[in-house]
């Protein structure tokens, strides 16, 4: 796929997996709009904090 | 969403004969299946579009995003334990398996980040698909909504 191909950053990697994670998870767990929205975000910030808790846990080790 | 159907559970349900839950039993096996073999397709059976739509369209995205991050789309000829695993997770996506062997005609190339993300993309998508699939089975049979 020359010329098509994603370069993505470590970010925008686990923002676009965190996203796409979140709004299925949403949907498949929870009924209500109203619920399918706060776990859509809440599952969103939970990804990034846990992505982001681990990269600074590991920083000491990265050199 | 609102114009899902909501399924009735078993203790809601009418008395029904005794080849009901058998014929019951048989239509949730194939709404699974068609919901591995066709992302979304388990749930469009039982008019829950929402879902159908979503589950289709997280899984493409996952398995475009992957493919065109040159993951490794793992084939039958496993060398060890791990890529045995590997082809197991992607067969999960079903026939979007095979987009993903028809995207990636350079092959994988995981000597960078990106080739390496796009592996755990690949292996997400046929995993939420097997999740979805499962929902969608579980839903035909009145367990879950």
């Amino acid at each position: 796929m020359a010329g098509s191909e994603f370069a993505l950053t470590h970010f925008q990697a686990l923002l676009l997996f965190a996203a796409i994670i979140s709004l299925a998870f949403g949907f498949l767990g929870r009924r209500r709009p109203k619920d399918r929205i706060k776990y859509i975000l809440w599952s969103f910030f939970l990804f990034l904090a846990v992505g982001i808790g681990i990269a600074w846990a590991m920083y000491p080790f990265s050199r | 969403m609102a114009d899902e159907v909501i399924p009735q559970t078993h203790e809601d349900a009418p008395a029904q004969p005794p080849d009901a839950g058998l014929s019951r039993e048989s239509r949730a096996l194939a709404i699974g299946i068609a919901g591995w073999l066709l992302p979304g397709l388990g749930h469009a059976l039982q008019r829950m579009w929402g879902r159908a739509v979503i589950v289709s369209l997280t899984v493409g995205l996952l398995v475009v995003a992957g493919a065109m991050m040159r993951g490794n789309v793992f084939s039958a000829n496993a060398t060890d334990a791990f890529d045995t695993l590997g082809y197991v997770a992607d067969l999960g996506t079903g026939s979007f398996y095979l987009a993903a062997r028809a995207l990636e005609r350079d092959g994988a190339d995981v000597s960078h980040a990106d080739g390496d993300y796009g592996t755990r993309f690949l292996a997400t998508a046929g995993v939420l698909n097997l999740l979805a699939a499962l929902h969608a089975y579980e839903a035909a049979r009145g367990r879950k909504a």
